[in-house]
């Protein structure tokens, strides 16, 4: 019988082509969604991810950069210096807000780096400096390029002219970059005020981070520590609780195509073969055994279309970058088991009509003629 | 014609599901659609319903939910000092994370000062904020939370009683929270703070000359309120419409195989049919346009079945998850039953090669 369902699936090859694209497809649209918002949470906490801080210390109640504001007062750098298990201590200033260069203006995250700055610059540098003088502003490789300028050409940030000292990569995603200035020019352009947004902490070899911001939190009031990793998952957060919603809806939608196409491509192929399932149960084939022959080619070829769908998610993954459009798709393993458990379900579901179809199959029909194809 | 409907409607069970295939792809193509038209709607809410047609923000701000506005001290001065301007409406806003049961609930926190306006514009419940720990919250957004009048909201590291529920400021994004321009100064720890003004042209006075007038102030930039409306939908149109094309393009794949498959397997199963009307003289434009004709069909019907469908999904959605706004706009529909006749002759293309191709005497042979 699995052989019967192997010739079955294998004899037209358009027809396979087509219930294999078409599953592969609707198995395309849930993986792409997910791995378009695996991508977002990923790129939103990258300069998080990257900063070399091992604790976060921001205002009072503020758990996120993305879409936040944090504002410290000067005093707060000493008291968390005095910290035990503190090693350094590096203030950042912080705020989202545009780099224009010519006529294209590109949202950032524009953070402002003292001199001496030992976590917070940027990551990646690929030419110039990454920490900026006065005057100088580093900013994303990406968007210098799109923009058409380079090192030593003039960059707009907080409504001040800057000169462009260093490129970097890895820091821009479908909304935003980072950009960084020193720390003085930041306070210029913001009226001179001495606050700081976040803290960022380096600890001693063998301290517990976790212990540190709480002993942070105890010992300096009005604030909130945060060791980097659960700063960066609050960020990832945000993006995940803002979509969550969204993604249900649309990997329903996804869930339902799969299945119309599954059940048309398994109803259409047990359809054409009605007359040799008439003659194998006229044979004394067990109705049993034909429902397994359905249910094997259903789950042959959504796994098939599975093993296809993963493949194109793999190719956009890679291509999309190259369109220049800042997208990055990112495959997890819980989504291939979500989509491997959505590929059963439909797999099972699209069996259903044709073994019904079969079970109501009179072998007597066969030899009167009564079942064409 | 009539050969067309028979082989088509010969088997009802396989035209359904197939019908229902189109469906749904056309259902995700105008879904989509509908967020992004929705959201655009919901973005630009605030400054269309507030007063003003003209806004002054930091030099280099082109948006108002893109970035973080700070006007030098003595803007608002300023631009109440140039020819023509009658009202000046500072706000201080910015994005803020709420932690709401155990969710992350981005929101747009508008600092105004009551007496001058560009608060919350309707009113569904309760009153606007009379002292500095009071505060008006989206009406969507408590009954999300289950947050009512009266009840304590921790914003940012302040607690702020819920005095008001407005109206039409949410987004499955974000939503609107208004306090006091004082307390938001406070909130920020950024005392007399301004991101924005809000500004209107004196009567008889163009907006477009305000917003030139107002170009010379140090620091600022002014906008007209319809351009920065424009801009945040740009920005926002660029986050969502390379995911939302992707995925419109991908569902059209799908919808064009769904027809292709059911149109493919109704052909093969007429070989003879075919093989035999060709035999008899039948030229292969008629043969071709039988098949033609019976994607059409199956693709009108299934994007018909789709449009009916995404009305009533969308309403389903919008009253189960009342932040989400979708808007199906007649051009939107139209270009979905556009795709789906384009789906049809694709769809044909592998089905019209298979009739080109038979040979009409193979059918004696047989």
């Amino acid at each position: 019988m699995l052989r019967l369902a192997i010739r079955n699936l294998f004899q037209s090859r358009a027809r396979l082509l087509i219930t294999a694209g078409g599953v592969a497809l609707s198995l395309l649209l849930i993986l792409t969604l997910d791995a378009i918002f695996q991508g977002v949470e990923r790129q939103v906490s990258a300069y998080i991810d990257q900063s070399g801080a091992d604790v976060f210390v921001a205002q009072a109640g503020v758990r996120n950069m993305h879409m936040a504001s944090s504002s410290l007062p000067a005093s707060a750098l000493e008291e968390v210096e005095r910290v035990p298990g503190v090693r350094s201590v590096t203030p950042i200033l912080y705020v989202t807000n545009v780099v224009s260069i010519g006529d294209s203006r590109n949202v950032a995250y524009v953070i402002g780096l003292p001199a001496e700055a030992l976590a917070g610059g940027p990551a990646r540098v690929v030419e110039g400096r990454g920490i900026p003088l006065p005057g100088e502003a580093v900013i994303d490789r990406s968007i210098a390029v799109k923009a058409g300028v380079g090192i030593g050409d003039v960059v707009k940030i907080l409504g001040r002219t800057f000169i462009i000292a260093g490129l970097t990569t890895g820091t821009v995603n479908l909304v935003s970059s980072v950009a960084f200035i020193s720390m003085a020019d930041f306070r210029e352009a913001r009226a001179g005020s001495d606050a700081m947004s976040f803290l960022l902490v380096r600890a001693l070899p063998g301290v517990s981070l976790a212990d540190l911001a709480a002993r942070i939190e105890a010992q300096v009031s009005g604030v909130t520590a945060q060791p980097t990793a659960a700063f960066a998952a609050q960020e990832r957060r945000v993006i995940r609780d803002m979509s969550t919603d969204l993604i249900a809806i649309m990997n329903l939608v996804g869930l339902l195509i799969g299945l119309a196409v599954m059940a048309l491509t398994t109803y259409t192929a047990s359809l054409s073969r009605r007359a040799e399932y008439g003659v194998l149960k006229a044979l004394g084939a067990r109705n049993a055994d034909l429902r397994s022959t359905v249910i094997f080619q259903a789950m042959l070829s959504v796994a098939l279309g599975f093993t296809a769908g993963l493949a194109l998610t793999y190719i956009l993954a890679a291509v999309v970058p190259l369109t220049g459009v800042n997208l990055l798709l990112l495959v997890t393993g819980e989504s291939l088991l979500k989509v491997g458990a959505v590929s059963v379900l439909i797999a099972g579901a699209s069996a259903v009509l044709p073994i019904l179809q079969i079970g109501r199959l009179d072998p007597a029909r066969v030899f009167r003629g009564g079942i064409g194809r | 014609m009539r050969l067309a409907w028979r082989n088509l409607i010969q088997e009802r069970t396989r035209l359904a599901l197939s019908v229902l295939g189109v469906a749904l792809a056309i259902l995700l193509i105008l879904l989509l659609q509908g967020f992004l038209r929705g959201m655009f709607r919901q973005i630009a809410a605030y400054l269309e319903n507030s007063p003003g047609s003209v806004v002054v923000a930091q030099d280099g701000v082109v948006n108002l939910l893109g970035a973080t506005s700070l006007l030098p001290q003595g803007a608002a001065e300023a631009v109440a000092a140039v020819d023509g301007v009658d009202r000046v409406v500072p706000i201080l806003s910015q994005f803020v994370i709420l932690d709401l049961h155990g969710r992350k609930q981005p929101a747009y926190l508008v600092g105004y000062d009551p007496a001058i306006g560009g608060g919350p514009w309707e009113m569904a419940e309760g009153r606007r904020p009379h002292t500095d720990d009071e505060v008006v919250i989206d009406r969507v957004l408590a009954q999300r939370h289950d947050l009512l009048l009266g009840d304590r909201l921790t914003i940012i590291d302040r607690e702020f009683t819920i005095v008001g529920l407005s109206q039409g400021t949410t987004s499955w994004m974000t939503s609107f929270l208004f306090i006091r321009k004082t307390a938001a100064e406070a909130l920020v720890r950024a005392p007399r703070a301004t991101s924005f003004l809000l500004v209107s042209p004196a009567s008889g006075q163009a907006a477009q000359a305000i917003r030139d007038r107002l170009g010379g102030i140090t620091g600022t930039q002014a906008l007209l309120t319809t351009e920065m409306i424009a801009n945040d939908s740009r920005l926002f149109g660029r986050v969502f419409s390379a995911p939302i094309r992707l995925m419109a393009g991908i569902a059209f794949l799908v919808g064009t195989l769904v027809v292709g498959l059911i149109i493919y397997t109704a052909t093969v199963e007429r070989r003879r049919e075919y093989g035999v009307l060709k035999a008899v003289g039948a030229p292969n434009r008629v043969l071709l346009s039988v098949v033609t004709l019976q994607a059409l069909a199956a693709s009108a019907a299934g994007s018909l079945g789709g449009v009916a469908l995404a009305l009533a999904s969308a309403r389903v959605i919008m009253r189960l998850r009342p932040q989400f706004l979708i808007i199906l706009e007649p051009t939107a529909i139209g270009g979905a039953i556009f795709a789906g006749l384009l789906m049809a002759v694709l769809a044909a293309l592998l089905p019209a090669r298979v009739v080109g191709n038979l040979p009409p005497a193979e059918v004696f042979r047989r």
